[in-house]
C-alpha cells in the first residue's frame, strides 16, 4: 500500500468507516452502509461515543453536505457544481465510500467519453462467435452500479457531449437501462443513485438539457467562506501533495501561503480583506486549487533550483499567471491590484517590486 | 387569585398560537399587555378593534414638544400581543398596558429612550436557553422547542427554563428594574381591583421577575417609582412594513423572516403550502417549476428536516430544498423568494381618524416657518435662493421630493445648480397626506425622515446615475448626513464600474456638487479623492470605450467626452492639462476611435489650446483625404463642428482653418468632400448658414462682427474688464464701472 500514490477514500478512512456502522443506530434507506446521519458526520468531521474521532474531509458549510445526502437519500441524483478548487470530486467520492463503501464507480466525462462508459460495451471476440448474450455484454460503471445498487459518480458531466449526457435520463427516470440487443435491461437494485460534478465556470460547454437537469438536485459547492479556512485548506493539501511526490517541503511556506490566498480572495472577491477598497475582479478562476498550484510550483523552484525557501520572485510570477488570463481585461485588474492594495500594504513592498518587475 | 403570566417571544408566531390557546382556555375577566401605560387610552388600544387598523403596524410614542424623540411598538398579524388584544376587545375582556409609562421613559433623556428593553439585559436570554441544550441556533430552537407545541404546558416551561437563565445573576437595574416593578405593581393593582382571572402576556424574559415568590415587597416597588421624572408624551398609530420589521437597526423588531412568521401563523408552518406557494411565485416570473419539481422539493425538504431531527420542517429546510431543486444552483430564484416571500411586501394600515403622527405636525410647523400653505390648485412658484426665504422653501421642497411626497414639482428647463432661480409647480393632492402617514415610519420630523428615506432609496439602487442623482438632491434639501454615505456608496460603485461611459457620466454631477455643493458637513476631500479616482480610471479605459462603436454609441460617447469636459474645467482640475488631455491625444491616433469622437476630441483639444493650430488643421485634412472612407471622414467633421454654427461666426480662428484647408483642395478632391461637409453644414440653422456665407464672401449688410480671435484690441478689452470687476465686486467700484460703459 506504500507504494499507492493515493490511496482510494474507503481504504484510506476504513477505520473510521468501521467505527461509525458500529455506533449507528438510526435507520438506514435500503442498500446504504450508513445512515444519512452517520455520512453527514463522516464528511464533516465530529467525536464517536467511542471517543474516536472523524477527521473532517469538508471543510465548509455542514448544511451544503445535509442537502447533498438528503438528496441521495431520496430517489433523486445530486449534481455538484462548483469552480474548480471547491473539492466537488472530493466530496463526490467521499459520499460513495461512505453510503456504498466503494468509490470506484466513477465515470471520467471528457470530450471524447463514449456511450459505452455510460451504458454498456461488448466483448467482440464473444459477441463475434456466439451472438450477442449476456455472457458477451460488459457493463459500464453506471450499470454495475445498477446491478449493485450502489452509488455511481460521473465526473465532469457537462464536458461530455450532450448525446451520451441524455443516455443518463432513462436510467434517472425509470431507473432502469435497456439492453435492447438482448431484448431486456438491467433494473436498478435499491440503494442505486447517481453523483455528478460539473465546473460552473464550464456550463457552456455542453450545456445540460433540460430534461436531463431536471432530474437533479443542485448543490453548489462554494469557495471557502474564510481565509482561516482558506489557508488551512490549502496548507494541508500541499503538504499532501508534496508527501506523495517526496517533494521536501519548502522552508517558511506559512506567511506566503497566506499572502497568496488572501491576493486570490480580495480579487475573486472584488473587495479587499478589510472591505474598504473594492477591486476589478479578474476573468481567472481564481479558488483555492491555482493558491496550490501557485505554492507547489514555488516550492519546487525552492527546493530544486534555489536555497529552498520559497523565492518572492517565484511567486510573483506564478501569481501573475495564475490571475491574467485575458491580457487586456485581467492586466488593468491586476496593476490596479498592485497599485492600490500591494504598493501601500505593509511589509508587502518585496512581493510589490517583484511584480512590478515582471512588468 | 392566580396570575396566569405567559411570557412570549415578541413576534413569535408560535407564541401567538399559543396565547390564543391560553386565552380560550383560561378566559381571564383582565388582560395585562406588555405596553407602555399610556396605551391603555380608549383614544389608542381602541383603535385596535378598528377594521381599518390592518398591521404590520406600529404604536408610535414621541414626546409631544420633541417628535424626533421617538419611540416605535411595532407589531405584526403573528405578534403575540397583537393577537391577545384583539382576542380581548372581542372577548370584551379589559385591556391594561402594564409597562413604565413611556412618559417616565422619556423623561430620563435621550441617552436612555430605547424602545424596548432588550439592549438591556444581560445576555440574550434563548441563545442561553438554546445554547444549554446544544443548539448553536437560538431561533430554530425556541421553535423547535415552543412554537411548534401549543399548550399552556409551554408557557410553565418557558417560565420555568428563564427562572434558571435568571438566576444567579445580579437583580435588574436602570429602567429594567423600574419597568419590572411597575409591572408588578400594576399586577397589585389588578387584582386589588377585584379581577379573578389576570392574565399577562410579557417577554419570557420578565416572567421570573413577576411569580409569586420573587413578587418583593409592594412597599419597595412603590419606593423605587417614587417620584419619577415625568414629560408630555403623544402616541399614535402609524402603518408599517414587514421590510421594516426585518431591520435590526433603527425601530426594527429584528424579525428576519416576516413572511415565513406569517405563514407559519395562520397554517402552523406547511412546507408543502410554502413550497406551492413558492413555485407560483417562480412561475410567475418565468421560471419552469413542474409539479415533479414540488414533489421532489417536498421530500427533500422532509429528508432533511429528518436528517437534522427536527419534528417537522423549518424555514431552514424548505430554504435548502428550494435552493437545490428549484434554483438549479444559482442565487437568482433564492433571493426572489427571499425577497418576495420570507420579508415579502405587506404594507399595512391605519384608520383615518387616528391621531396625527408628528411628521404631519412637523410639516405643519415647516409650512408655518416658510409661509407655504398647502393647497389643492396648482400654482407655480418662483424661488429666489439669494433670499434665506426662498432657500428654505426650496430645501422643504426638495426634502418632501426625496421622501417621495411631491408636493412641488420642479419645473422643467430651470436653471442648473448653479443658477438662483428656482421654479416650482406645488400642488397639494389629499392622497398626499395618506402618504405622509405612510412614510411617518421613516422617522418624526421631515429632515430625520428623508435623510432615512434617500439613504434606503441608496440601498435599492445599483445604478451609478441613480446613485449620483440622489446625492445632488441631498444637497439641494440641505441634508448634510446622506451626503457622506452617498459620496462612499458612490465611491464603491466607481470602483467595480467598468463602463467607462457610466464613469464618465458622473463627472458631471459629482463636479456640480463639489464646486456649488454646500460641504458643510460632508468630507470635501473624500468627494475630491473620488473625483480624482473616478477620472483616472476613466482616463485608463477610455481609448478601449472608444472602439468598435457604432455611428449611435458614438455620438452619445462624444457629447459625454463634451460633458466631462466642460466638468472638468468647471472644478479646474489639474487633469485637463495632464491625463485628460493625454487621453484625448490618445483619441486621436489612427484607427483608435470612430470619427465623430476623434472629430469631437480634436475640437476639445483645440479649445484648450493643447493642439497647434497646425496640427488641428493637420488632423481635418487627414481625416477628409482621399485614404479615408468618406463616412468616417464625415463623421470627423461631424464630431468636429457639430452644433457649432454660432462658434464658427465668432471664432474667426477655426472659420480661417477650414476654410484655408478648403481653399487648398483640387478641384476633385473638392467634388468629393462637398457631399460629406453638407451633412454637417446643413444640420446649422438657416440664419447661421447665411451669416457663415455673407463672412466668408465678405458680403452681407456690412455690419459683419469683427469675430473674436487671439489679436484683441486692448483697450476695448479694458473696459469690458471693468465693469465685470463691478458686477463681481472686485477691483473699480460699481459706480465707476458703469460711467464707463455709458
Amino acid at each position: 500500500m506504500n507504494d499507492i500514490l493515493r490511496p482510494r477514500a474507503e481504504d484510506r478512512y476504513a477505520d473510521e468507516l468501521a467505527a461509525l456502522a458500529t455506533t449507528d443506530d438510526l435507520p438506514r434507506p435500503p442498500g446504504w452502509k450508513l445512515s444519512p446521519r452517520a455520512v453527514v458526520t463522516y464528511l464533516i468531521g465530529g467525536t464517536l461515543p467511542s471517543g474516536m474521532v472523524v477527521i473532517p474531509k469538508y471543510i465548509g458549510s455542514t448544511r451544503l453536505i445535509e442537502v447533498a445526502v438528503a438528496t441521495l437519500a431520496t430517489d433523486r441524483a445530486l449534481l455538484l457544481l462548483g469552480v474548480p478548487g471547491t473539492a466537488k470530486t472530493w466530496v463526490s467520492e467521499h459520499l460513495a465510500a461512505a453510503v456504498s463503501g466503494d468509490s470506484t464507480l466513477m465515470v471520467q466525462g471528457t470530450a471524447g467519453t463514449p456511450e459505452e462508459a455510460v451504458r454498456y460495451g461488448w466483448n467482440y471476440a464473444r459477441l463475434l462467435a456466439e451472438g450477442p448474450s449476456p455472457a458477451a455484454l460488459v457493463p459500464g460503471p453506471v450499470m454495475r452500479a445498477m446491478e449493485r445498487g450502489s452509488l455511481v459518480r460521473i465526473e465532469e458531466l457537462t464536458r461530455m457531449p450532450s448525446d451520451i449526457q441524455d443516455a443518463l435520463i432513462t436510467v434517472l427516470s425509470e431507473k432502469t437501462l435497456p439492453i435492447p440487443e438482448l431484448g431486456s435491461e438491467q433494473r436498478a437494485a435499491r440503494g442505486f443513485n447517481l453523483i455528478a460534478t460539473a465546473n460552473d465556470r464550464d456550463r457552456g460547454v455542453n450545456e445540460m438539457s433540460s430534461a436531463l437537469r431536471r432530474r437533479f438536485n443542485t448543490v453548489v459547492l462554494p469557495l471557502p467562506a474564510t481565509p482561516e479556512e482558506e489557508i488551512a485548506i490549502v496548507t494541508r493539501r500541499v503538504a499532501e501533495l508534496g508527501e506523495a511526490i517526496e517533494m521536501p517541503a519548502a522552508r517558511h511556506p506559512a506567511d506566503e501561503i497566506r499572502r497568496v490566498v488572501t491576493i486570490f480572495r480580495e480579487l475573486r472577491g472584488g473587495v479587499t480583506d478589510d472591505g474598504r477598497v473594492k477591486l476589478k475582479v479578474p476573468t481567472a478562476t481564481l479558488s483555492s486549487a491555482e493558491a496550490i498550484s501557485v505554492i507547489m510550483s514555488a516550492s519546487a523552484l525552492a527546493v530544486h533550483f534555489g536555497d529552498g525557501s520559497l523565492a518572492v520572485g517565484d511567486l510573483a510570477s506564478g501569481i501573475t499567471g495564475a490571475v491574467i488570463k485575458d491580457p487586456l481585461h485581467d492586466a488593468v485588474a491586476w496593476r490596479e491590484y498592485l497599485e492600490t492594495v500591494v504598493r501601500d500594504r505593509a511589509g508587502w513592498a518585496d512581493l510589490y517590486q517583484a511584480s512590478r518587475d515582471l512588468g | 387569585m392566580p396570575v396566569h403570566l405567559l411570557g412570549i417571544r415578541h413576534h413569535g408566531p408560535g407564541s401567538a398560537r399559543s396565547v390564543l390557546a391560553a386565552l380560550a382556555e383560561i378566559h381571564p375577566d383582565v388582560l395585562l399587555v406588555e405596553l407602555p401605560a399610556e396605551a391603555a387610552d380608549p383614544a389608542v388600544m381602541g383603535l385596535v378593534a378598528d377594521p381599518d387598523l390592518v398591521p404590520p403596524v406600529a404604536l408610535l410614542g414621541y414626546v409631544t414638544d420633541h417628535p424626533e424623540r421617538a419611540a416605535f411598538y411595532p407589531f405584526a398579524r403573528f405578534s403575540p400581543e397583537w393577537q391577545a388584544m384583539r382576542w380581548a376587545l372581542a372577548a370584551a375582556v379589559p385591556i391594561r398596558a402594564f409597562d413604565l409609562a413611556l412618559a417616565h421613559v422619556m423623561a430620563f433623556g435621550p441617552d436612555r429612550d430605547e424602545q424596548q428593553a432588550d439592549v438591556e439585559r444581560p445576555v440574550d436570554p434563548i441563545a442561553a436557553l438554546a445554547a444549554a441544550a446544544g443548539e448553536d441556533d437560538p431561533e430554530r430552537w425556541w421553535e423547535d422547542v415552543v412554537e411548534h407545541r401549543h399548550s399552556i404546558d409551554g408557557f410553565a416551561a418557558i417560565a420555568e427554563a428563564m427562572v434558571a437563565v435568571r438566576s444567579g445573576r445580579d437583580d435588574a437595574t436602570g429602567t429594567e428594574a423600574l419597568r419590572e416593578a411597575w409591572m408588578r405593581e400594576a399586577i397589585r393593582t389588578a387584582q386589588a381591583d377585584g379581577f379573578q382571572r389576570v392574565a399577562a402576556v410579557c417577554g419570557a424574559w420578565h416572567v421570573p421577575a413577576l411569580t409569586e415568590p420573587s413578587l418583593r415587597s409592594a412597599t419597595s416597588d412603590r419606593q423605587l417609582l417614587r417620584g419619577l421624572p415625568k414629560t408630555k408624551v403623544t402616541l399614535t398609530w402609524v402603518p408599517w412594513t414587514h421590510r421594516r420589521l426585518m431591520s435590526k437597526v433603527g425601530y426594527g423588531a429584528g424579525v428576519s423572516s416576516p413572511g415565513w412568521y406569517a405563514h407559519v401563523f395562520d397554517t402552523s408552518g406547511d412546507h408543502r403550502q410554502w413550497l406551492v406557494r413558492i413555485a407560483g411565485l417562480l412561475r410567475h416570473r418565468d421560471y419552469l417549476v413542474s409539479p415533479e419539481h414540488l414533489v421532489a422539493a417536498t421530500r427533500i425538504t422532509e429528508a432533511l428536516a429528518t436528517l437534522r431531527g427536527r419534528p417537522r420542517p423549518g424555514l431552514a429546510e424548505v430554504d435548502d430544498a428550494a435552493a437545490t431543486v428549484f434554483g438549479d444552483g444559482g442565487t437568482g430564484p433564492l433571493a426572489l423568494i427571499h425577497d418576495q416571500l420570507v420579508i415579502g411586501d405587506v404594507l399595512g394600515s391605519v384608520p383615518a381618524h387616528a391621531p396625527m403622527v408628528p411628521l404631519a405636525r412637523d410639516l405643519a410647523r415647516e409650512q408655518r416657518r416658510v409661509r407655504l400653505k398647502p393647497s389643492a390648485e396648482v400654482r407655480v412658484l418662483e424661488l429666489d435662493l439669494r433670499l434665506p426665504l426662498g432657500r428654505q422653501r426650496s430645501q422643504l421642497l426638495h426634502r418632501l421630493w426625496a421622501l417621495g411626497i411631491p408636493w412641488g414639482h420642479p419645473d422643467e428647463g430651470r436653471g442648473s445648480s448653479g443658477s438662483f432661480r428656482e421654479s416650482w409647480r406645488l400642488h397639494w393632492e389629499p392622497e398626499l397626506s395618506i402618504r405622509l402617514v405612510e412614510t411617518s415610519a421613516y422617522g418624526t420630523t421631515i429632515a430625520v425622515a428623508s435623510t432615512a428615506r434617500l439613504l434606503e432609496r441608496a440601498d435599492s439602487t445599483a445604478v451609478l446615475a441613480d446613485l449620483t442623482g440622489l446625492a445632488e438632491l441631498a444637497l439641494l434639501a440641505d441634508l448634510p448626513d446622506c451626503v457622506t454615505p452617498l459620496i462612499d456608496r458612490i465611491a464603491a460603485h466607481t470602483a467595480q464600474h467598468a463602463d467607462v461611459a457610466g464613469l464618465l457620466d458622473v463627472l458631471g454631477p459629482l463636479a456640480r456638487i463639489l464646486r456649488y455643493g454646500d460641504v458643510r458637513g460632508t468630507d470635501a476631500s473624500s468627494l475630491a479623492r473620488l473625483i480624482d479616482s473616478v477620472i483616472d480610471r476613466t482616463c485608463a479605459g477610455l481609448a478601449n470605450a472608444c472602439r468598435q462603436l457604432d455611428d449611435d454609441a458614438a455620438t452619445l460617447m462624444a457629447e459625454r467626452l463634451t460633458a466631462a469636459g466642460s466638468a472638468l474645467a468647471l472644478i479646474d482640475h489639474p487633469a485637463r492639462a495632464g491625463s485628460w488631455q493625454r487621453s484625448l491625444i490618445d483619441l486621436t491616433r489612427p484607427d483608435v476611435a470612430h470619427g465623430v469622437i476623434v472629430g469631437r476630441a480634436v475640437r476639445l483639444l483645440a479649445d484648450s489650446n493643447a493642439l497647434a493650430l497646425g496640427d488641428v488643421a493637420g488632423a481635418l485634412s487627414r481625416a477628409l483625404s482621399y485614404g479615408t472612407p468618406p463616412r468616417a471622414g464625415a463623421a470627423f467633421v461631424d464630431g468636429f463642428l457639430a452644433g457649432a454654427g454660432t462658434v464658427l461666426i465668432h471664432d474667426a480662428t477655426l472659420l480661417g482653418l477650414i476654410d484655408g484647408w478648403l481653399a487648398t483642395l483640387p478641384t476633385d478632391t473638392f467634388d468629393d468632400v462637398v457631399a460629406l461637409l453638407r451633412r454637417t453644414f446643413g444640420a446649422f440653422e438657416v440664419a447661421e448658414r447665411r451669416r457663415l456665407g455673407e463672412l466668408l464672401s465678405g458680403r452681407g449688410d456690412g455690419r459683419a462682427p469683427t469675430p473674436f480671435g487671439w489679436d484683441l484690441d486692448e483697450s476695448r478689452v479694458t473696459l469690458a474688464l471693468g465693469t465685470l470687476a463691478g458686477i463681481l465686486g472686485v477691483g473699480p467700484t460699481a459706480a465707476d464701472a458703469r460711467s464707463v460703459t455709458v
